[in-house]
């Protein structure tokens, strides 16, 4: 049966080289993520997709009835605001790391020269130090008390110092400086495969470098783009460290909501709900942002 | 013509700024551990004092301990299981195969508060698992795995994948091969994945924050109770410690990489 079942179908693939039919082999690769993905990813959610179509009782306890209560208030109710307030937060990030992005991966790619490795891991390093630690750094820069108050006041350029700290300026700051990396190592991979010979050829044509800008480099880096900004988006939207450290309680994001819900308020039916919808979103929005920045976006990704 | 000699200077500029945006806050960490000042936030003249706390304190020898275990176990299992997956998108051909490597995706799309939820409710109440090790070790596996499947896929493309016929050739059946020829080649592919990893999960700290329940104070658990209290010294230091763990292994993964592009 198996014989005639691996004849018949069609190997859509063509760099197969399989002589052998596969038996136990794939169970025996594929068994353990299969298990992982099924057993801690899937179910999880499973679990707190049940979870925000139930109640919540007086002591936070859990009601096991159906309502739709949880999903109706993130429509409508205050959760909603934080939703979106999240989303303009992340967009404004997302265009901040392009614009800061791209003369940067500009500059790597088309004067990097020797230094070129060297000024990709300069990028890369700092961002895999734990992120709770830079932020902390960020806290002793940016407060009343601060690094950046301290070195103005002693110039005498500023009488009072700042309040820089808990603002949603410093969040965004902060959402930038966290995850400006993603955006430009695409952004290089991207512009490193141009050709350097069509920029020449518009310098020689007499093309203005901001017109050669606008009709060369851009255009040629769009995949990049498009990867960098998923990679920018997605964690920033769902962030919650940076609005926890940086914003104080003034600065909510879903993910301080979704965190709120889950250890403080105890309030896991409308927290499971948070958790879902936010994931869905980012689900959706990377599902539209490969459809329309098409494969070379996604190969960029991956 | 003058524009032209102008931009790159421009760029140039804008880059350094950039550069000295990223590195500031590891820089001043790394300085005002080494500063007097009882609050490690502005310079007060050097001082080693800060690390000879540091090694007394026993609650930061515990978390180190726990958060060197757990980053050990997840690196080994995490790795083992990214292997035999890589391998397995990239030879194997079956029904779902194209499923199962989005949805190995997604433990790196999801925002970590919704997988340190989920996890939580799960382990909380599904699974009944006691929270601490088990639960901080499994999350963890769960977020590392995908990186070591990408890293290593990525590294395959690169192997002489004629030596594997050659063994199958000469009657060696697959897994045979794979342990000792394809397993063997792989090798700097995997301990690149491990090196990435082990830093991916020492530093961890919203995901633990969820699942690691009371008394499995991991490192970054540690330094975030710390930071309620206000600024202490302490957090300077061990912030310096993980820069050094990190770039530590950062430069390991390089060194293997070009052992490895040299043969």
């Amino acid at each position: 049966m198996e014989t005639i079942k691996n004849a018949t179908s069609p190997q859509s693939d063509l760099v197969v080289k399989n002589k052998k039919k596969f038996n136990v082999e794939v169970p025996l690769y594929m068994g353990p993520i299969s298990f992982l993905l099924v057993g801690f990813v899937f179910a999880p959610l499973l679990i707190i997709l049940f979870f925000s179509f139930l109640k919540t009782g007086l002591y936070g306890e859990i009601v096991y009835e159906f309502t739709m209560g949880n999903i109706k208030e993130i429509l409508t109710g205050g959760s909603g605001i934080v939703f979106l307030n999240s989303f303009y937060l992340a967009v404004q990030t997302t265009i901040l790391c392009l614009l800061l992005g791209y003369p940067l991966a500009y500059y790597i790619a088309r004067y990097g020269g020797k230094w070129k490795v060297l000024l990709i891991s300069m990028i890369v390093v700092p961002s895999w130090v734990a992120y709770l630690i830079r932020l902390y750094a960020f806290k002793t820069i940016t407060g009343t008390n601060g690094i950046i108050n301290n070195f103005l006041m002693d110039w005498g350029l500023i009488s009072e110092p700042l309040t820089m700290l808990y603002t949603p300026g410093v969040v965004m700051v902060g959402l930038v400086y966290t995850w400006l990396p993603f955006m430009v190592l695409p952004l290089h991979a991207a512009m490193e495969g141009m050709e350097p010979s069509l920029l020449e050829a518009a310098t020689d044509l007499g093309a203005h470098p901001v017109r050669r800008f606008f009709r060369i480099t851009l255009p040629l880096s769009r995949g990049g783009a498009i990867a960098g900004s998923i990679l920018v988006f997605i964690p920033t939207m769902g962030d919650w460290l940076v609005p926890a450290l940086l914003g104080g309680s003034k600065v909510m994001m879903v993910g301080n909501l979704v965190a709120q819900k889950f250890t403080i308020a105890g309030n896991i039916p409308s927290g499971s709900s948070l958790a879902i919808m936010l994931a869905a979103t980012l689900i959706l929005i990377l599902y539209l942002a490969i459809k329309w920045g098409g494969k070379e976006a996604m190969e960029k990704l991956v | 013509m003058k524009r032209k000699k102008i931009a790159p200077k421009i760029l140039a500029g804008l880059s350094f700024l950039v550069y000295f945006f990223l590195w500031a806050p590891v820089i001043v960490i790394i300085i005002f551990s080494f500063s007097a000042n009882r609050y490690g936030v502005s310079w007060d003249g050097f001082t080693m004092k800060w690390y000879a706390d540091l090694v007394q304190n026993a609650a930061v020898k515990d978390a180190l301990i726990r958060s060197t275990i757990i980053a050990l176990v997840t690196v080994v299992v995490s790795t083992l299981i990214g292997t035999l997956t890589a391998y397995g998108l990239f030879k194997l051909h079956f029904k779902g195969k194209h499923f199962l490597r989005t949805s190995t995706l997604l433990p790196i799309v999801m925002p970590e508060v919704v997988t340190g939820a989920a996890l939580l409710v799960f382990f909380t109440r599904f699974l009944n698992l006691p929270l601490g090790y088990p639960s901080i070790i499994i999350a963890h596996i769960v977020f590392s795995t995908p990186l070591a499947v990408f890293v290593i896929l990525g590294r395959m493309q690169r192997i002489d994948w004629a030596w594997e016929e050659a063994a199958m050739d000469l009657g060696a059946n697959r897994f045979r091969t794979f342990t000792r020829v394809i397993g063997p080649q792989l090798m700097p592919a995997i301990m690149a994945a491990a090196v990435l990893i082990f830093p991916w999960s020492f530093d961890d700290f919203v995901i633990t924050y969820f699942v690691a329940g009371i008394g499995s104070t991991t490192l970054p658990i540690y330094v975030y109770s710390q930071m309620r209290f206000g600024a202490t010294p302490i957090i300077n230091t061990i912030g310096t410690l993980f820069v050094a763990v990190t770039i530590g292994a950062l430069f390991l993964s390089r060194a293997i990489e070009k052992k490895n592009a040299g043969r």
